[in-house]
């Protein structure tokens, strides 16, 4: 199969990960729950874990690094620690469900969208500078659009909501692991990310980046403070209730170590390389509408052909052995955002093990299916 | 007295506890609080060499890792608060 589906989901991961995993399931039980070899030696694979991503990240401070079950989970804890009832809050015209419901279902928050054009960070820029207004209590901004690959100009957004003293929390779901992302520089009140995407970890796990007060979603066991009913006031304890997923932790920890290794540049240039092909062999088929723009797209690429509908060309795409996603991607906002709601689009999307191949697959694929239109 | 025990807020306060010792050289281990020391329940601490006590809570406070409490371990097999000045 060749798989171009890893905006949704890396699939595949190095060797190491599921050798460590192996080894998790076999070897380690939970942190900070005994004072027995398989509790120490899960504790300090999850320690290695925090200093590692803290590492990448740009924190200082390993227990800032919480874990989750995905990017969403971690969405949910920092939208509902910074965010109120009466809260007013900008986004993103490119912002994920995962986003858009947790805002949604909280009474009496009123959402604000920079719905910028495609591919233009100066457009985007200039709608965040001009919604940023007095009233605005929180920014929520995608780094990259999982549905076009934009990569939105999240150093700029930054650099606004520092200067008008706003909370900014950073959706790096589609930019962890193959652009820089740096907690410190952004000076972020969260950064969250999903571990099974450009982390080459396994799925249910993911990161929180907290450089703000949180307020748990959940409440349970930690291993600390056992005689107090309130959850312990620290951090990664107040936000980590009930068994850590250490088979998935130790994962995760060596997809960090593969991406460190590989390089985040490094990574993200190869994939660029990919779409850039990709994009020049689609373009070139008659009836295929190709949403590119070179200096301003990761690893994601989004098409549609005349006279297809986008899920149809995904099935035609799987009978050949070609894994895409098809659709709205769970992100409407992007969608109406860019234009393309009723059609929804079909999604390549690569990671650090595609290669050129793929890519002549793929395009090959496509020119046949338009040619038996 | 035998060791001491740097009782510390988390786990991961612990571990980040004992590996800035380590890196600068002082033998440590995390480990569970003895319950006599764990205050509010469950707890995790860092075991040093007696001999070390000084150098690792100077190490500490540069590292910007002040302890919460420590304790000396006494040979009967009790641990008596140490006052930090």
């Amino acid at each position: 199969m060749i798989y171009l589906d890893s905006a949704a989901t890396t699939l595949q991961k190095p060797g190491s990960v599921a050798r460590a995993m192996c080894r998790a399931i076999t070897t380690m039980a939970s942190p900070g729950r005994g004072g027995h070899p398989a509790a120490n030696s899960a504790a300090q694979v999850a320690f290695d874990c925090r200093e590692e991503a803290a590492r990448l990240f740009g924190l200082e401070n390993p227990e800032h690094v919480v874990f989750t079950c995905n990017a969403t989970h971690a969405l949910n804890i920092a939208i509902k620690s910074l965010i109120k009832a009466g809260d007013t809050v900008l986004i993103s015209g490119y912002e994920h469900n995962a986003v858009t419901r947790p805002l949604s279902a909280m009474e009496g928050v009123t959402v604000k969208v920079a719905d910028g054009m495609l591919f233009s960070p100066e457009d985007m820029l200039e709608r965040f500078d001009r919604l940023l207004t007095p009233e605005v209590n929180a920014v929520v901004c995608t780094h990259v659009s999982n549905v076009f690959g934009y990569i939105l100009p999240i150093d700029k957004i930054a650099c606004l909501c520092q200067e008008r003293r706003v909370p900014l929390i950073v959706d790096a779901s589609q930019s962890a692991g193959c652009l820089p992302v740096d907690m410190g520089r952004w000076k972020a009140a969260f950064v969250a990310m999903p571990g099974h995407k450009g982390l080459y970890g396994p799925q249910g796990t993911g990161l929180l980046l907290c450089g703000a007060p949180v307020r748990p979603i959940m409440e349970g066991g930690t291993g600390s403070e056992s005689l107090l009913q309130q959850m312990p006031d620290f951090l990664p304890d107040r936000l980590e209730a009930g068994t850590h997923n250490i088979p998935g932790i130790c994962g995760l920890l060596e997809g960090l170590r593969f991406v460190a290794r590989r390089g985040v540049e490094s990574i993200g240039r190869h994939e660029a390389q990919l779409i850039g092909q990709m994009a020049k062999g689609l373009s070139g088929i008659p009836g295929v509408h190709v949403f590119h723009a070179p200096r301003h797209q990761s690893g994601v690429l989004s098409f549609t052909v005349d006279g297809f509908d986008c899920e149809q060309v995904g099935q035609l795409l799987a009978a050949g052995g070609i894994a895409v996603r098809c659709g709205l991607h769970c992100a409407p906002f992007a969608h109406r955002t860019a234009g393309t709601l009723q059609t929804g689009t079909v999604r390549a999307s690569v990671s650090a093990f595609n290669t050129k191949y793929d890519m002549d697959r793929l395009i090959g694929a496509v020119k046949q299916i338009v040619s038996k239109q | 007295m035998l060791y001491y025990l740097i009782v510390c807020r988390s786990l991961t306060y612990a571990q980040r506890t004992t590996a800035a010792l380590e890196r600068a050289g002082v033998t440590a281990q995390t480990l569970r609080s003895p319950k006599s020391i764990s205050g509010e329940g469950c707890s995790h601490c860092v075991r040093v060499p007696a001999y070390a006590l000084n150098e690792a809570l100077s190490i500490l406070h540069r590292a910007g890792l002040d302890p919460k409490r420590v304790f000396s371990a006494l040979s009967d097999g009790s641990y008596e608060e140490v006052r930090l000045i």
